[in-house]
């Protein structure tokens, strides 16, 4: 009992990182791609790697409206990211729609289709906050491992 | 202790086995935060690829629809075995000696191609198009570097053979004891040519910048490794750990394995490795973007061959 809470703890240091474009206006994923992950504000002294597989990824960040273009190409991805994972909404447009919410495109929000675990709302969302939510679902993932 | 003893502790302690798992992840680790200090981050703990396979114990494998789940599970584990096997082949100058029976530098030289051939059946074995692309990436780069080293490892055997007085040698072990009498290679002018090959030769075989062309994760996901989840993706993982040990030792035994007898050698070892992984690995991966692959295709067919073949020629020759 002992010995498995323990390598949960140790596995819980290593979340790999997997985003999810859902139609975002690319505000959002440049604040990801750089910002987050670049010098300033690393991430990767949280233990945390952006995957290129969905396979290998534990924290799923989305970020988009949702399109209805791609819908059913997101949930599918979701799908095939194996258990347990979290998801993370990053910036207002899965939250709401944001500046697309009365858009007949888009099906936000996102939390209709997938369980979003945690919100990161801005536009885009400062990158301090966005390491504030991936710290949260590093909490949240540890209780599901 | 019996011969047989010892072969089975050699393979499965050290330095193959535990020992050399060990010291590839620290390895990686050590890789991982150099880099980071290089690129003005802070970086994952040392122990951050012990918690990644931790992590990847807890997680699903899950194997697709369109894979062959047999090929596809088998894959990892040929290539740990290969890479476990292979450690224990390569001696450390006056710490271990493998034993004979074990297998010399041409069986090691089969055992170092296993992993790339694992990820090639792991990728056609995955069923997925990017497996494929990763596939056809590694058998030619492959086909490439694979020249490369044959030619460095018959210019040290040649090298060896005559000063010995034989034609030529394969044996690992001979070659250590002949550089430790008679100075190391790096030494030696005429075989500057192949260390230099070598050095071009090891960021291919282990898959880093800018030769990770099938790996390549912006551009194939990953390749091979874009279907693998859990404990599968965690043999990969041990797997590219071992090998990183395996070529960076074998680069010591061909042409600089002069070290004190004992503690003192293996401390020595180690210093040369790490300064082979941050100076060879670390440093050339966050300094230079990935190659194409008809780019690294030829770059290695012109320039590490002809410094190979330069050494191999001049060593025919006098
Ligand atoms: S939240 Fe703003 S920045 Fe982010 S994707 Fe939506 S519109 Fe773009």
């Amino acid at each position: 009992m002992l010995l498995a809470r323990n390598l949960k703890r140790i596995a819980a240091r290593s979340p790999w990182l997997y985003r999810i474009n859902s139609g975002s206006c690319n505000g959002c994923d440049v604040e990801l791609a750089t910002t987050a992950c670049i010098p300033r504000y690393d991430v990767e002294r949280l233990g945390c790697q952006y995957c290129g597989s969905p396979r290998h990824a534990d924290i799923v960040l989305i970020t988009g409206p949702l399109n209805r273009h791609v819908k059913d190409a997101v949930l599918r991805l979701w799908e095939e990211i194996p258990e347990p994972k979290v998801t993370v909404a990053v910036g207002v447009c899965p939250i709401s729609g944001g500046i697309f919410r009365e858009s007949y495109a888009v099906c936000a929000p996102v939390d209709q289709y997938l369980p979003v675990d945690v919100n990161v709302p801005g536009c885009p969302p400062r990158p301090q906050a966005i390491i504030e939510g991936v710290a949260k679902a590093i909490e949240i993932w540890r209780a599901r491992l | 202790m019996p011969t047989e003893l010892v072969v089975l502790v050699s393979v499965l302690v050290f330095p193959g086995g535990l020992f050399a798992f060990a010291l590839g992840l620290a390895l990686k680790g050590v890789d991982r935060r150099v880099a980071a200090r290089l690129q003005g981050r802070v970086g994952p703990p040392l122990l951050q690829p012990a918690f990644d396979l931790v992590k990847l114990g807890f997680k699903r494998t899950m194997v697709p629809d369109t894979a062959v789940p047999g090929v596809f599970l088998a894959a990892p584990l040929i290539g740990v075995v290969a890479m476990a096997l292979a450690v224990a082949l390569v001696p450390i100058a006056g710490v271990y000696m493998p034993d004979p029976r074990l297998g010399n530098l041409l069986v090691l030289l089969y055992l170092l191609s296993v992993p790339g051939i694992a990820l090639m059946i792991a990728g056609s074995a995955s069923g997925s198009p990017f497996g494929a692309v990763g596939f056809s990436r590694e058998m030619a780069l492959m086909l490439a570097y694979e020249a490369t080293i044959v030619l460095v490892v018959a210019a040290v055997g040649l090298r060896t053979g005559h000063a010995e007085g034989q034609v030529v040698t394969f044996s690992l072990a001979e070659i250590v004891r002949h550089q430790q009498e008679h100075g190391a290679y790096l030494l030696d002018p005429v075989m500057w040519p192949a260390v230099a090959a070598f050095l071009f030769f090891y960021p291919a075989n282990l898959g880093i910048v800018p030769f990770d062309i099938p790996e390549a994760e912006t551009e194939i996901l990953e390749g091979p490794l874009l279907e693998y989840s859990g404990p599968a993706l965690a043999l990969f993982k041990v797997m590219s750990a071992l090998k990183t040990v395996v070529v960076l030792s074998l680069g010591i035994a061909l042409f600089c394995p002069v070290a004190p007898d004992g503690i003192a050698g293996f401390a020595v070892w180690l210093a040369m490795m790490l300064g082979l992984l941050v100076v060879g690995i670390s440093a050339v991966r966050v300094s230079i973007g990935r190659m194409r692959i008809d780019q690294a295709f030829s770059f290695f067919l012109k320039w590490p061959l002809l410094l190979a073949a330069a050494s191999l020629t001049v060593v025919v020759v006098v």
